[in-house]
């Protein structure tokens, strides 16, 4: 897959100098770390949490089913093994236990729905890309074509009146598009009036 | 590493999800480890999964008590600021990638009408076939460019007021509009119109509300007396 943006640099595995850079690669890291685990849970139908604390102090947490579930279970695991035996369910029930888990009926809808937005912004950006390569080519072509700041005076004059021809054909475009709509509408209201009338002639 | 397009649905082949378990659980703990270490920061992973009884952690048993007794030192309004499960997490997802992509679309619609206006002004596009809502996008997009032309024109004559016009190369064909020629840009959808709120073209409307209206401003090659409108 062709993705021009994202160059992969190799990074030392040490604390970032720039703090404006540091400040940016968690905000990217963050949600990118938390986008990993929500699909970790739709694939493979496990309970997480994570916890971060931002450089700015602020703390962000992603949990499946819940934030505070996770934690609790955590923090009792310290108690009696006994307490956590019923996890110890045999292969085939732990499964169906799972799938039950995850019926969770509005996170299929929204997956379906981020899913299902994702492809349309890829095709937009596909198309993006054909629309630049169509300019560029236009561009190269004819003098009227080029980008404003490369004309001469002269040349930019020719250019405003081919414009201002466009927009009054334009205008007249639209005008007539308008009065053939009012035209229409006026033979169905006619129509629609004799056949109400119970048919008495045709009206005006 | 293959990039395969993996369906976002929970993997019903036992060993195909445990795979892939094995596989993810790997690539998010080290990105954990990598954010606390690149950004200087606190923060800890659990995860629960039916193969193992015991939970997978990082950074250990010490680290994570840690981060929970920091976080519980935060007061409960602050707390649940940011807390997202997997369904608010989704919904803030689906709601940055819907303006993304309206984004997206506004700016390919401007291309696209860039491009039909060229068409148009060189002949090789008819205006015939646009749309009403194609037909004011246009009309602003002229509009503009018009603008750009004029005060590009004014700093040019600012800085040389005497300068003699660069070479032009001959004119094209006086090929404006109406023409029948073949229609290249038949493919311009009759999509929404662009949302321009307060930026709606003056001239545009005053027309739409009064056909009429003599004073539009137009230039030397203006076609009255109006064949719709006689009496005017």
């Amino acid at each position: 897959m062709h993705r021009p943006s994202k160059g992969r640099k190799k990074i030392e595995m040490k604390r970032i100098n720039n703090m404006s850079s540091l400040l940016v690669a968690f905000s990217k890291s963050h949600s990118g770390l938390f986008k990993m685990a929500s699909e970790m849970c739709t694939l493979c139908g496990v309970e997480m949490e994570i916890i971060v604390f931002s450089p700015t102090k602020t703390v962000f947490l992603f949990g499946h089913p819940s934030v505070q579930t996770i934690i609790d279970r955590y923090l009792k695991q310290n108690l009696p093994p006994n307490r956590y035996l019923k996890q110890n369910l045999p292969p085939s029930a732990r499964t169906s236990q799972l799938e039950q888990r995850y019926c969770n009926t509005k996170t299929q809808e929204l997956n379906l729905q981020l899913t299902n937005l994702l492809a349309q912004l890829e095709a937009e950006k596909k198309t993006s890309e054909e629309l630049n390569m169509i300019r560029k080519a236009r561009q190269e072509s004819f003098w009227w074509d080029s980008p404003i700041e490369n004309l001469g005076v002269e040349q930019l004059e020719k250019l405003k009146v081919m414009m201002l021809n466009l927009k009054n054909n334009s205008i007249n475009q639209a005008e007539k598009i308008v009065m053939a709509e009012a035209a229409n509408l006026t033979e169905v209201l006619c129509m629609c009036g004799s056949t109400w009338l119970g048919g008495i002639g045709p009206s005006v | 590493m293959t990039r395969q397009k993996v369906k976002l649905a929970f993997i019903t082949n036992d060993s195909a999800r445990k795979a892939t378990y094995k596989k993810r659980k790997k690539g998010l703990m080290k990105k954990v480890n990598e954010l606390s270490t690149l950004c200087g920061i606190d923060a800890c992973a659990i995860i629960y999964s039916p193969y193992e009884a015991q939970p997978e952690i990082w950074p250990n048993n010490i680290g994570v008590q840690h981060v929970i007794a920091r976080f519980k030192r935060i007061p409960e309004m602050e707390r649940s600021k940011n807390m997202l499960n997997q369904e608010s997490f989704i919904r803030k997802q689906v709601t940055k990638t819907n303006e993304q992509l309206k984004k997206q679309m506004k700016e390919n619609r401007e291309k696209e009408m860039t491009e039909v206006m060229y068409q148009c002004l060189t002949g090789k596009g008819s205006i015939e076939n646009l749309t009403l809502p194609d037909l004011k996008d246009l009309g602003e997009l002229v509009d503009q460019t018009l603008k750009d032309i004029s005060r590009r024109i004014e700093s040019l004559k600012i800085v040389s007021p005497n300068e003699a016009a660069a070479a032009a190369p001959p004119l094209p064909q006086a090929v404006v509009g109406g023409s029948s020629s073949s229609m290249v840009v038949d493919n311009v959808s009759g999509r929404d119109e662009m949302q321009r709120g307060t930026q709606t073209t003056q001239w545009f409307t005053d027309w739409m509300n009064n056909p009429s209206e003599q004073n539009l401003g137009l230039g030397p090659n203006r076609i009255w007396p109006h064949p719709f409108f006689p009496d005017c």
